[in-house]
């Protein structure tokens, strides 16, 4: 992200969202900047996509600001420089893929000869040329993905706002997309991504937003996040009593693995305290190693140290 | 212009939608076993007009009878059309999630519900017309029967379908799309029963006379069809039957001898424009 780009592209103040009696956002602020790839981390049912709705125009704030790109959310020609992929692309089958994607420009002002050209331009970009004439009835659910993600680009916008973008598709695919998203950030294109995969947000996004029931958690960039402490994963032949002790006296924290009697999770504060795991395991308490690893925390991981550490807080 | 392209997007769709093409096939095929049975019964009919004392008001009677059975045919099947192509206009594409990247783009919502408000009235004001002539030319082809104010009485049947258009584009943006169906069938058949009241009844009273009143203001389709009725029956035949039995006959829950009055002309026409402006106004506030 250049510094030039701190103007903002997504501002959200004091936002609230309530279906009948169901809080579905409660009071998020945050706001992205142009350039930026900005992730919307939760677990299905946070609000992620309630908010992405909100940005897109879809559903009216109960309370609260949203400005896209310096205007209103419902300032309608502010939505010629936006793109949106919704969660499920569900679209008109019986549309062919150029008819749809020209149906698509058109709607956000293309004509003629930018409009063949940018029809061309993205179905390359998303893998999908020589698919033009398939109707979209046809397709499999990475292709709609794919020419969901096409629509939502044809225009070249200057902020792309997608709900799960690869949760249609095979690991190829997934990798083809988070490629084509850091292309796009490295074009200066702004990103909203909704995601509740920790590794989407963690390859594309500059800094994430952590949501859970309606509340945001944390923001921050991923290796703030999500790099904070670091975890072992270590197999010994058996874990004794005499063990856990001794590694009790240089490790934070020690959890023992539900489905595996002889694993570890080890949590450490620096690198260098691994070789000293390593030293107690073999040396003080002779046990055999067989497995000593970083280990990544799973997002569920990450939502409850996060939501005890502000339960501590508190 | 966002409108005219969701007018063409929606004039593509209903022609992909299998519907559409299913109700023009069986329409020809109607319009087949129509001819054919006109053939017969016009042969029957001329053949045997000499046997009666006036042989021209017996096929005046004939051709005026066919005329009106056949629009209201075409009044039935218009409507028919229009509340299966358009119940789920709005509410469908909701409930399959497609508008999601149609209303997210740089549009006015009521560009899109006036868009395929226009789409659907093109497609079935032309369908309506469609029909109707194809009818009536049958007829002239046959008897050499048309009636003189063929085209007024087209006039009240598109209107009628407006009407039923403008009830199902604001149904189609306040219910689910099978509630929405159930409500236009609801009341587009349940309209002509109020005449049919009338009919029975020897001497109508005020109540009689404010139910129908109250069922001409939800939904004046079959008020709109009374008033296409009129138009079927040739000029003269006011003038030089008045009084008579023919004439009276022809007032029946089915037709009408009186023309629609002003006020609910002009109730008709307000209808089709505030009935999908409510719709444009309620899907403006409508989360997706």
């Amino acid at each position: 992200m250049s510094n030039d780009s701190r103007l903002p592209a997504v501002e959200i103040q004091g936002l609230r969202k309530v279906y009948q009696q169901i809080i579905a956002v409660d009071d998020i602020s945050l706001v992205t900047y142009r350039g930026e790839a900005f992730g919307f981390l939760g677990p299905n049912g946070a609000g992620k996509s309630t908010v992405v709705k909100i940005l897109t125009g879809l559903v009216a704030p109960t309370k609260g600001t949203v400005r896209v790109l310096g205007q209103p959310v419902n300032h309608v020609e502010i939505r010629r420089r936006v793109g949106y992929l919704p969660e499920f692309p569900s679209f008109h089958r019986w549309f062919k893929g150029r008819d749809f994607l020209e149906f698509h420009g058109r709607l956000y002002g293309l004509r003629g000869a930018m409009l063949e050209k940018r029809i061309r331009e993205v179905l390359e970009m998303v893998g999908l040329a020589g698919r033009e004439h398939q109707k979209l009835g046809t397709f499999s659910k990475g292709m709609l993905q794919r020419i969901g993600l096409a629509q939502a680009l044809i225009h070249k916008p200057d902020l792309v706002i997608l709900d799960e973008l690869v949760s249609g598709l095979d690991p190829v695919g997934q990798r083809d997309m988070r490629e084509l998203l850091r292309a796009l950030r490295e074009e200066g294109t702004s990103i909203f991504l909704n995601s509740h995969l920790l590794a989407d947000v963690e390859a594309i996004c500059d800094r994430v937003a952590i949501i859970n029931q309606g509340r945001i958690l944390k923001v921050g960039a991923p290796a703030e996040l999500f790099d904070k402490k670091k975890v072992l994963e270590v197999r010994v032949d058996h874990v004794s009593e005499e063990l856990l002790q001794h590694l009790s006296s240089a490790a934070l924290s020690i959890q023992r693995e539900e489905d595996d009697p002889c694993c570890l999770l080890i949590e450490i504060q620096h690198d260098e305290q691994a070789a000293d795991i390593a030293d107690i395991i073999v040396h003080a308490c002779g046990a055999r190693l067989y497995t000593l690893a970083p280990r990544r925390l799973s997002l569920e991981q990450i939502f409850f140290q996060t939501i005890d550490a502000l339960n501590q807080g508190n | 212009m966002g409108l005219l392209l969701i007018t063409r997007f929606t004039i593509q769709e209903a022609f992909h939608r299998w519907l559409l093409l299913a109700m023009l096939l069986l329409n020809l095929l109607l319009l087949a076993v129509f001819a054919l049975l006109l053939n017969s019964a016009y042969t029957g009919v001329a053949a045997h007009a000499a046997d009666h004392s006036n042989p021209q008001l017996y096929l005046l009677e004939f051709d005026l009878s066919i005329g009106i059975l056949s629009v209201w045919a075409a009044y039935l099947l218009s409507g028919a059309l229009t509340i299966v192509l358009t119940i789920g206009m709005t509410s469908m594409e909701i409930e399959a999630g497609t508008f999601s990247v149609i209303v997210s783009k740089p549009l006015h919502r009521a560009e899109i519900i006036f868009g395929k408000w226009l789409g659907y009235a093109l497609i079935l004001s032309i369908y309506t017309a469609m029909l109707v002539f194809t009818f009536l030319g049958l007829i002239y082809w046959r008897t050499g029967y048309f009636p003189e104010n063929a085209l007024p009485a087209l006039g009240m049947l598109e209107l009628s379908t407006l009407v039923l258009l403008a009830l199902t584009t604001l149904g189609s943006t306040l219910f689910p799309t099978l509630v929405n169906g159930a409500i236009a069938i609801m009341l587009f058949i349940g309209a002509p029963l109020a005449s049919f009241v009338q009919l029975i009844s020897t001497t109508p009273g005020e109540t009689a006379q404010n139910v129908t009143t109250l069922v001409n203001l939800v939904i004046p389709t079959d008020a709109l069809w009374h008033g296409a009725s009129y138009y079927l029956i040739p000029s003269f035949v006011f003038s030089a039957l008045q009084g008579q039995d023919f004439l009276n006959g022809l007032n029946t829950p089915f037709t009408s001898i009186h023309p629609l009055s002003p006020a609910l002309f002009a109730w008709a026409i307000l209808y089709c424009i505030v009935l999908p402006i409510i719709g444009a106004v309620r899907f403006q506030r409508r989360d997706l």
